[in-house]
């Protein structure tokens, strides 16, 4: 169940040269949210900007959590693109955010132990929504796939040995790691016959990223899962506007924001 | 305690009485569901579900909102399951909720208005009807119906003699004398008028070069319609006998006071739903606010009480 709720912003500090780590105090959404789930964000009270925003919960830490101090509070990262993410990166420490969340339907998590290898891949300011189901995900299997143009787009916010090991990337300039996209970088780990069959693939990005990967793993017998991005109005399901064309009969446009984010790949029809 | 202290702000419209004046409109609330997680419903003036055709609707290519300065360009399409889907699964839902339903709905031709209104006529938990009338009318060369005032007065009649439920017609601002279609409404048999829907609009990126919209056209909601949406109310009621239900750009109270003021009876939110769920309760309670605050001991005493 969703709830509107006053967060309280505990820290806002930068990582990389392009992120944000926005942290707040939100028992609520830390309690419940599931990995892929998301929250929106009112960022002014004033009408300017007018719609909330949207944004992947990166990091969660319910009331069971050993560290008492983070007890009830999330992460959200976020990258300065317009109007609303510039009026974000000047909130200090008490700032208190009108947010609505968790929000939308996430990740299956695969069984364990997972048959095969299970892969996840992100692009972009996407990676934030697959660190917390990297964290979920047991099977012995994982490889972490990630990639962005340059080494300043990268971004993993953990120092967990396991989820390091597994972690692979790749930079478009070569910066760091495999030089190419992410996609290539998967590509390539997939000649190699000594990973065994891949089962269940998790992917975030931009939507080129996804369709090009719905295009790759057309034919295969793999569960892609991905999570969606489009622009919202509500995020709560009451408008309509943030819909993706899937191959549903009955009703073929399905809301990003409620039936997604997190789509079976195979069901979307890419459009444009 | 006297009644400047508890005002009553209970409305009618046409033969329906609403405990308060707040009515969510339809394309901003889905099916009511949406909502539940954040506020009672049972304390809405009245609900109006998004807008139902005979036959399903699959909607506009995306991407189908578009952010401006105060407001939102949207190009839905008019997405929705269609009657016999929406009576199967949401209609269960809505009517198990103490407030008054409204159903919005449209056709393409006089002939499917009609066959609407007669089906939704039979079904007793909807207490009344708000035609959208904002759709090309096929058989006439797809020229909206609300664009011509006397195809608007023929719908509406035809409308009117299949339902005695209350008829609300919701126009359109994208005409030349807004005034003149109330009345057609009026006329035709209206019980109320519901204005204004959105304004066309576009975007474009420079970037891209291209539209915002998949559609290319949208209507414009927010608060930047408010003072033209206000005008128009007022212009309406000056014109006509029914009720007027004001709407456009409404985002808080004192806006919702504002088009009361000018002649509305009651007032729709839009917009301010989909920014904040709850804003149509803080509206209710910021309304009751005002009363008391300036001794006015029911919320039908505001109504015109601009330049009295």
């Amino acid at each position: 169940m969703a709830s509107q709720t006053t967060a309280v912003v505990v820290s806002n500090r930068r990582v990389g040269s392009l992120y944000y780590a926005l942290e707040m105090d939100c028992p609520p959404v830390a309690e419940t949210v599931e990995p892929g789930q998301f929250v929106m964000l009112r960022v002014s009270e004033t009408l300017s900007p007018l719609l909330r925003r949207p944004f992947s919960i990166c990091k969660s830490y319910p009331a069971t959590h050993p560290s008492r101090a983070k007890r009830g509070h999330i992460v959200i990262l976020y990258k300065k693109v317009g109007k609303g993410t510039e009026k974000m990166t000047g909130w200090m420490k008490g700032q208190e955010v009108d947010l609505i969340g968790p929000l939308g339907n996430g990740f299956t998590l695969p069984p364990y132990p997972a048959p095969g290898q299970v892969i996840l891949i992100g692009g972009g300011v996407g990676i934030a929504s697959l660190y917390p189901l990297a964290e979920r995900v047991k099977s012995r299997e994982v490889s972490i796939l990630i990639g962005g143009k340059t080494e300043d787009d990268l971004l993993w916010p953990h120092n967990s040995r396991r989820l390091r090991r597994n972690l692979q990337v790749a930079t478009e300039d070569g910066s760091l790691g495999f030089k190419g996209t992410v996609l290539d970088l998967f590509l390539a780990l997939r000649k190699d016959p000594g990973k065994g069959e891949t089962r269940y693939l998790y992917a975030c990005g931009p939507m080129e990223m996804l369709k090009r990967l719905a295009d790759l793993t057309r034919s295969e017998r793999l569960i892609v899962q991905a999570s969606l991005e489009a622009r919202m109005g509500c995020g709560f399901g009451a408008c309509w506007g943030c819909v993706v064309r899937t191959n549903d009969p009955a009703t073929p446009y399905h809301r990003v924001c409620k039936e997604g984010p997190v789509f079976d790949l195979k069901e979307i029809i890419w459009e444009g | 305690m006297n009644s400047y202290e508890r005002p009553d702000l209970s409305v009618r419209i046409g033969r329906i009485t609403l405990k308060n004046p707040v009515i969510t409109s339809s394309g901003t609330f889905g099916f009511g569901r949406e909502f539940e997680d954040f506020i009672d419903l049972s304390e809405l003036g009245a609900m109006i579900p998004k807008g139902i055709s005979l036959k399903p609707m699959i909607g506009n290519l995306p991407p189908r909102v578009f952010e401006t300065e105060g407001g939102m360009i949207n190009s839905i399409g008019l997405q929705n399951p269609g009657f016999e889907a929406f009576v199967k699964n949401h209609l269960p839902y809505l009517e198990k909720i103490r407030t008054p339903l409204i159903i919005n709905f449209f056709g393409n031709t006089v002939k499917e208005y009609v066959e609407l209104a007669r089906r939704f006529n039979e079904i007793p938990s909807i207490s009344g009807l708000e035609m959208n009338i904002s759709c090309p009318n096929v058989s006439r060369g797809g020229i909206v119906f609300c664009s011509d005032a006397r195809m608007t007065h023929h719908l509406v009649r035809a409308v009117r003699k299949v339902t005695d439920l209350t008829l609300l017609v919701k126009l359109s601002p994208n005409v030349t004398d807004i005034g003149a279609m109330a009345k057609s409404c009026e006329d035709g048999g209206a019980d109320a008028v519901s204005l204004v829907n959105t304004f066309r609009a576009m975007a474009v990126n420079i970037h891209s070069r291209k539209a915002e919209l998949g559609n290319i056209f949208g209507g414009l909601s927010g608060p930047a319609i408010k003072p033209i949406a206000l005008r128009m109310v007022w212009e309406v009621s000056q014109r006509v006998k029914i009720p007027v239900i004001g709407m456009g750009g409404i985002m808080k109270a004192e806006d919702a006071v504002e088009f009361l003021l000018v002649g509305a009876s009651a007032i729709q939110t839009g917009t301010a739903n989909l920014v904040n769920p709850r804003s149509s309760l803080e509206m209710i309670k910021g309304i009751k606010d005002y009363l008391i605050r300036n001794r006015i001991s029911r919320v039908t005493k505001l109504t015109g009480l601009f330049l009295k």
